[in-house]
């Protein structure tokens, strides 16, 4: 996959999670992977079409995914991974990837992208490529996102 | 159902021609233009006035652009149903016109069937909508995966459907998520416990009960069903209506015990095929409205 790829993504994250509250956004380091990925907890797969296909997946442990739900929802106290902040997780995982297809465009890629489906669990796996595929980890205000992308 | 009371749509529009045009696509049809509206200013009063069923907003008006117009209406009325009328096809117009809260879009110049689809689209109550997402693509589903699971995997299927009333789906076993851009959106999953799984894996892969099948071509089985019928769905459904313009993403594979996938903006249907295989499920889910 194209590393040029990775940059609208990691562009949406430095302008969106500011938008929704964040102060401090640090972009980690970026690997390569080729096997399923193991679930930190709560994985959310959006998946892209048109001019490049493929799949995004948020992926962040139930403890990032409640104060992330709980900063979205100005301060609100988010005990419980509930209906509402798996909500405000998806529409987040919905933004970013948007926010990305827009910064695709401007690169001259149109894409379209799916409704983001949310997966909660212990102990589980995602795959969303045959192929080698990114991992990019950013950071919100000390808590981690690892982003999976797998376009071609 | 669309009844015999006549729906009254609002053009909003500065250019004669555009109304001239609009009356003889619109005439003789269920719809019946309430009045014009040349401005902005006059679009708000006029709709005010006849509260219409819908809004044909032009994207130039001399005193302010479609979008702030159509703001200004949703203003009055959140619910107000807008179409979006403009030259350009351009997607950050539509998105801009999407979040403030615009039904639909059609290009000019404007072309009768289109309109006249988009008109009835944007009308449909949302039980009408659940009607055709039944009827058009859940339908369609099915059909695709009794045949193909027979050509697959040479097993017969009972199919049942049912709407769900839960945005949680309980997952044991392999989930396959494919997504759909288009209209409407959404996406299908295929899941199933390991025994299924491997059943199918073995039928498919033409290998013997007791012989062995590693995870990864059980996997890669699943995959290959979900990719097909998927794909085979999407394709029927693009030959029934012309501007759907659906596409699947590649498949994103989950496993794992006790998890629940959630989807909460979407209106599914759970379908089960019971097979001397063991039962293959799906879920599918389109977003509400277009």
């Amino acid at each position: 996959m194209d590393v040029k790829l990775i940059n609208p993504f990691i562009d949406a994250f430095t302008t969106i999670m500011p938008q929704i509250g964040f102060q401090n956004i640090v972009r980690g380091k970026v690997s390569v992977r080729d096997k399923a990925a193991n679930s930190l907890g709560v994985t959310v797969l959006v998946g892209v079409t048109k001019e490049i296909r493929g799949n995004v997946a948020y992926n962040m442990t139930d403890e990032t995914a409640r104060f992330i739900a709980s900063i979205m929802m100005c301060g609100m106290p988010v005990a419980a991974f509930d209906e509402m902040a798996q909500s405000a997780i998806s529409e987040l995982s919905n933004m970013l990837t948007a926010n990305a297809a827009t910064n695709l465009t401007a690169l001259g890629i149109e894409v379209d992208i799916s409704t983001p489906s949310l997966t909660i669990g212990d102990g589980f796996t995602i795959k969303i490529s045959d192929a080698q595929y990114l991992v990019i980890e950013m950071s919100a205000d000390g808590h981690n996102i690892e982003i999976n992308i797998a376009l071609k | 159902m669309i009844d015999l009371k006549k729906i009254r749509v609002l053009v909003v529009d500065d250019s004669r021609m555009s109304h001239a045009m609009m009356d003889g696509i619109i005439s003789r049809t269920n719809f019946e233009i309430c009045d014009y509206a040349k401005t902005s200013a006059e679009a708000v009063e006029k709709y005010q006035i006849h509260k219409p069923d819908v809004v044909t907003m032009d994207m130039n008006l001399p005193d302010a652009d479609g979008l702030e117009s159509s703001k200004r209406i949703l203003a009055v009325n959140p619910k107000a149903k807008i179409i979006m009328v403009s030259a350009m096809r351009d997607a950050s117009l539509m998105m801009q016109g999407r979040a403030i809260g615009i039904s639909a879009f059609v290009q000019k110049p404007l072309i009768a069937n289109e309109l006249l689809d988009t008109l009835c689209m944007v009308c449909q109550s949302d039980e009408d909508s659940l009607k055709i997402l039944e009827e058009s693509y859940i339908k369609t589903f099915i059909k695709v995966l009794k045949k193909n699971l027979f050509s697959l995997a040479g097993v017969h299927s009972e199919v049942s459907y049912a709407l769900s009333e839960e945005s949680k789906l309980e997952i044991n076993g392999i989930a396959i998520i494919i997504g759909f851009t288009g209209k409407p959106i959404g996406r299908s999953i295929i899941h199933t416990d390991f025994d299924t799984m491997n059943n199918f894996a073995r039928a498919i892969l033409s290998r013997q009960i007791d012989e062995k099948i590693t995870e990864e071509e059980a996997n890669e089985c699943m995959e290959e069903t979900a990719n097909i019928i998927a794909g085979r769905s999407v394709s029927m459904i693009n030959d029934i209506f012309k501007d759907r313009e659906l596409r699947i993403t590649p498949p994103g594979i989950i496993v794992g015990n006790n998890l629940s996938i959630v989807n909460p903006k979407l209106t599914t249907f759970n379908i089960v095929a019971s097979t001397k295989l063991g039962d293959l499920k799906m879920n599918i889910g389109f977003a509400g409205g277009e």
